[in-house]
């Protein structure tokens, strides 16, 4: 907009400015209902990489079910009580979780019918291979037979006889612990100690009990999750007053998240707007100082509906950047407010407008190169910021003058403001060296600046959230993360299949004990099937003989009968190779290790999500197409990678807007490295100020760091502009004042509990605080020493 | 993925549990028609607490075992010492010398053919765990549970017999026919227990010279060395 427009512009505004005010306030109002009705969310996927590799983890955990599970501790909190009562407890509650919320519940199940299924000569021919018929070889000796039937006969006199004695007479080689051997490795391998007792889960202390809760709601979905975790505190209210209970799940992560999101936000938010409220009319001693104020809040709302109605959803961790962009829109106010104040000419007026719409570019465009990074939750973060900038502006530019001179209530103007504070000088050469000492300092310092790629660390569920999850730990065990291989197969015998050859191959890179498949305990039917052929080769071949005469030979010394291991011997061929029923053990077990997604079927292996069994496994998933892992570790590695990357197009790019916008303002190089000054210093301070207190750079403060580069030019732009062209327009003083506005929006971040929101805060605060510094500092420090040529509309 | 560790981990420990926890009890059917208390459960619960009303036993027991393993019988004497609510030392003097101490925390066993003693925490031996368990429930006299998981009759008055028939939703239900126990004439704790298991094996143990409410020594809880 040309000067003259500009002014024809906010002529045309002044004679309609009652007009111009009661739509203003009509589109705040509007715009205030519609914050009601706009959807928000408060998951932190929109702030991850589409990066392919994560995105197929994330979706593999969205699809999996695994993370739309319920899991309730149950403690007795009474001595007196037994577990008796609370298993009586755990059965009513479980009776009491029904759809649609709750689709299925697992409290324990019946050993009973487990047993039933269960045959050690039914199971073992299909799942020992010939490794395991090797040991079983070896064990029809005299030596050995003998030991045996000693070691049965004995036990036959122990308490446990009465609970063991018909087991022996199908085993009497002990074929059930080659068995257990690889039923052994799931709870070891899964770190959870757990036991089943009257057809419950309880804990080895015998004092809790668990309950798997299935529900149709998926982990993200706020809304729902609320009303989930609600129904479900509501049943555990039934609960005797002797047994307590812990929710342990993804949804409480969600709910919990946003509960503190939006403490967060309320909190900043009152934090922010008592200090703006407090400064401001400590400073100016005005009441009409609180438009300048309120514009940024009214910015704000219109640009929550404005990006809702264009994204849809707003993420709350976008709405949580609220307070900090109103700190940094309200410099467009508070730089009006004082020209004013000043009692500005036209032509000064024209400059502002010009200053105040070079330090909104500068934002905006540090804002616009988000929209080059691939996340799209920085898109969604720019669009909202650009809009509060621009509304911001436009009101400070056009609506701010019309409310501060009524008729019966003019603006006192006071033509010295700020001039005390624009007159003070800093001692230029120390001032200068001291900086440049500091930043070197620094500079070295951001060398060794750490990453902290764990997203997990961003979670901010509330205290009671993470001590459940150490109760449940503590009782249940399994800290230590679990890493996924996952085979997929368009059958799940085709899957099973390749599950079966990924098992050889990963057993002989990371052993057995620390590769928990499927393939170990329950192999393909193919399998199972030349497993079968071959144990009853290997017992026709002789040995079925052998050990029935050693029987006969070591065992007349313990009086067993003739008839004593009938049923070993009338059982060894009645196996059949069998499709696994749908109640039972192996489908409850195999509901656990096999997913099926639109016709496709994944098999999971689980291993420790250690880098070691990563890079030894990763090979294995080259050389099996439709195989891949998914590990926590592994996605924060990428997602780290991810970031640097990013960073490393979006950090110059950021610094390149910016040194493009201040020569386009400036058009010359002395003054453009001039303004540039407390970029240089916010942007290297930042790092080194981090490295020194060994506090990480992480995806959330390094965006706020590249935000913060378009608030700190802007009083860079604005000390050279003044010192440059003797502006008087109490420039000086209005940096100080967005300085210290822009402190104290992003300082109330200090305050969140969130940890994503406070890393922001602390990125901000202390690029914003040392860019300030540099500004009011150094530059009339270097202007001097570079005899800066001032020119202005008039003399200070 | 946590929640399904948890799954699997006590899947396979229930399987662990389940093949080597064939419950073998055996009791003899009652016959006539003895008439049957108007309220099982506040009768039970009144017999058991009378049958519980003690914090320590010292019992001798012969076990005889009917078992199609064996050609012959197998008559097993020795010496039960209880004390609750989880300590029981048994103690076999023939045919072997065997014996085994079951606290809450773990069990330490010997026996003469190898005497070595063994110790195992309980917290890793799950068959253990049910076995004490199991024994606590018939050896302290809590009958009052078993209504939820049995069916009960009263076979006699005097003395008095109790049957238990496991069922459908006791996990002995596959293996155990009946559980009979016979009460001393003080009704103040057991004088029999006979278990009859699908298979046809009994399982009878007689308890002789029981002693409630006995001060016992350490001596009585050693596995080696006792006899």
């Amino acid at each position: 907009m040309s000067d003259n427009r500009f002014l024809l512009f906010n002529n045309f505004i002044h004679l309609h400015k009652k007009w111009v005010i009661g739509i203003v306030l009509l589109v705040t109002a509007a715009a205030s209902a519609g914050l009601f009705f706009a959807r928000y969310e408060g998951n932190i996927d929109l702030m991850l990489p589409p990066d392919k590799e994560i995105t197929r983890s994330m979706d593999f955990l969205r699809d999996s079910s695994l993370s739309d599970k319920v899991v309730v501790s149950l403690a007795l909190t009474d001595p007196g009580k037994t577990k008796k009562e609370l298993f009586v407890a755990v059965d009513s509650l479980a009776a009491s979780l029904s759809p649609p919320l709750f689709t299925k519940v697992i409290a324990g199940f019946s050993v009973a019918n487990v047993m039933e299924e269960f045959s050690i000569l039914q199971y073992a021919p299909q799942v020992l291979g010939a490794q395991d018929l090797a040991a079983i070889d070896s064990q029809i000796n005299a030596e050995t037979v003998s030991r045996k039937m000693r070691g049965i006969f004995l036990q036959s006199l122990r308490p446990e006889s009465i609970f063991m004695s018909s087991l022996s007479r199908s085993d009497p080689l002990g074929i059930k612990m080659l068995l257990l051997g690889k039923m052994r490795a799931l709870p070891a391998s899964m770190g959870y100690d757990v036991a089943i007792e009257d057809g419950h889960f309880i804990s080895r202390d015998g004092r809790h009990a668990m309950l798997i809760i299935q529900t149709p709601v998926p982990m993200m979905d706020g809304l729902r999750s609320k009303e989930l975790i609600a129904a479900l505190q509501e049943r555990l209210k039934g609960l005797p007053e002797f047994v307590s209970a812990d929710i342990i799940c993804g949804h409480l992560h969600t709910v919990s998240n946003e509960q503190v999101i939006k403490r967060d936000i309320k909190v900043a938010s009152i934090i922010a707007s008592i200090s703006f409220l407090v400064l401001f009319l400590l400073v100016f001693r005005d009441a009409r100082v609180l438009f300048v104020f309120i514009i940024p809040l009214i910015a704000v709302v219109w640009a929550i509906i404005m990006a809702s109605v264009i994204e849809g959803k707003l993420s709350y961790m976008v709405i949580g950047f609220g307070t900090a962009i109103a700190g940094i829109s309200i410099d467009y106010g508070l730089l009006v407010y004082i020209a004013m104040k000043r009692g500005a000419d036209s032509a000064q007026i024209v400059k502002l407008a010009k200053l105040v719409t070079i330090d909104a570019s500068t934002t905006m465009f540090s804002f616009i190169v988000l929209y080059f990074s691939l996340i799209r939750g920085y898109h969604q973060l720019a669009l909202f910021s650009i809009l509060c900038v621009i509304i911001c502006l436009i009101l400070s530019l056009f609506v701010l003058p019309l409310t501060l001179s009524w008729k019966h209530y003019r603006l006192v103007s006071d033509p010295t403001i700020g001039d005390r504070l624009r007159s003070f000088r800093w001692p230029v050469k120390t001032s200068v060296a001291i900086w440049a000492l500091l930043t070197s300092v620094a500079l070295v310092l951001s060398f060794s600046v750490k990453f902290d790629s764990d997203v997990k660390k961003l979670d901010g569920s509330g205290p009671e959230v993470l001590r459940a999850e150490r109760t449940f730990h503590d009782v249940w065990g399994g800290k230590d993360s679990q890493a996924i291989f996952v085979v997929t197969g368009k059958s799940l015998e085709d899957a099973m299949e390749k599950n079966d050859s990924v098992f050889r191959e990963a057993i002989r890179v990371v052993g057995s004990g620390d590769f928990t498949s499927l393939a170990l305990f329950w192999p393909s039917e193919k399998l199972r099937r030349e497993n079968s052929e071959q144990w009853d080769r290997f017992w026709k071949q002789g040995r079925e003989k052998k050990l029935k005469a050693l029987i006969r030979d070591t065992s007349a010394a313990s009086r067993f009968s003739e008839q004593a291991f009938a049923p070993f011997f009338d059982g060894l061929y009645a196996h059949r190779v069998d499709t696994t029923s749908t109640t039972g053990l192996i489908a409850q077990l195999q509901e656990r290790f096999v997913l099926n997604k639109n016709g496709e079927y994944r098999i999971l292996s689980y291993f420790p999500d250690e880098k070691k069994y990563i890079d030894a496994l990763t090979a294995i998933t080259q050389r099996y197409p439709g195989t891949f892992i998914v590990s926590g570790k592994a996605l924060s590695a990428s997602i780290s990678a991810f970031t640097v990357k990013e960073v490393r197009i979006l950090a110059p790019l950021a610094v390149l807007f910016n040194l493009v916008l201040a020569w386009l303002f400036f058009r010359n190089w002395k003054e453009t490295f001039l303004a540039l000054v407390p970029l240089i210093t916010g942007v290297v301070w930042l790092v080194g100020i981090m490295s020194l207190f060994n506090i990480p750079l992480n995806v959330v403060n390094i965006v706020a760091a590249i935000i913060s580069t378009g608030v700190i030019v802007d009083y860079g732009l604005g000390i050279t502009y003044e010192y440059r062209y003797n502006l008087g327009i109490g420039t000086v003083i209005a940096v100080t004042l967005s300085a210290a506005t822009n402190v104290i929006g992003c300082g109330a971040l200090l305050f969140a509990k969130h940890p994503a929101l406070y890393s922001t805060g602390v990125a901000m605060v202390i690029s914003m605080v040392t860019g300030y510094l540099s500004s009011v500092i150094v530059i009339p420090s270097l202007c001097s020493i570079m005899e800066t040529t001032k020119m202005g509309a008039k003399n200070v | 993925m946590k929640m399904l560790t948890g799954i699997i981990a006590a899947l396979s420990l229930s399987m662990f549990i389940m093949m080597q926890t064939c419950l073998v009890l055996a009791a003899e059917s009652g016959t006539g028609a003895t008439s049957q208390p108007g309220d099982l459960s506040a009768f039970l619960q009144g017999i058991g607490k009378k049958a519980s009303n003690f914090k320590t036993l010292k019992t001798e027991f012969t076990q005889e075992k009917k078992m199609v393993m064996f050609k012959e019988k197998l008559i097993i004497k020795g010496r039960i010492f209880l004390e609750k609510p989880n300590r029981i030392a048994w103690h076999v003097d023939s045919p072997v010398r065997y014996s085994v101490l079951i606290t809450d925390k773990l069990i330490r066993q010997w026996d003469e053919d190898t005497n070595k003693v063994q110790e195992v925490s309980l917290a890793k031996n799950p068959i253990f765990q049910n076995v004490l368990s199991q024994l606590t429930v018939w050896f302290s006299g809590e009958y009052g549970s078993l209504l939820d998981t049995n069916d009960v009759r009263v076979v006699k008055r005097d003395p008095l017999v109790i049957e238990f028939i496991p069922r459908d939703n006791n996990v002995s239900k596959k293996v155990i026919k009946s559980i009979t126990i016979t009460f001393r004439d003080d009704q103040n704790y057991l004088q029999q227990l006979r278990i009859l298991e699908m298979s046809g094996d009994v399982t009878t143990i007689n308890f002789i010279h029981t002693i409630l409410n006995t001060p016992l020594n350490s001596k009585n809880f050693e596995v080696k060395g006792r006899v």
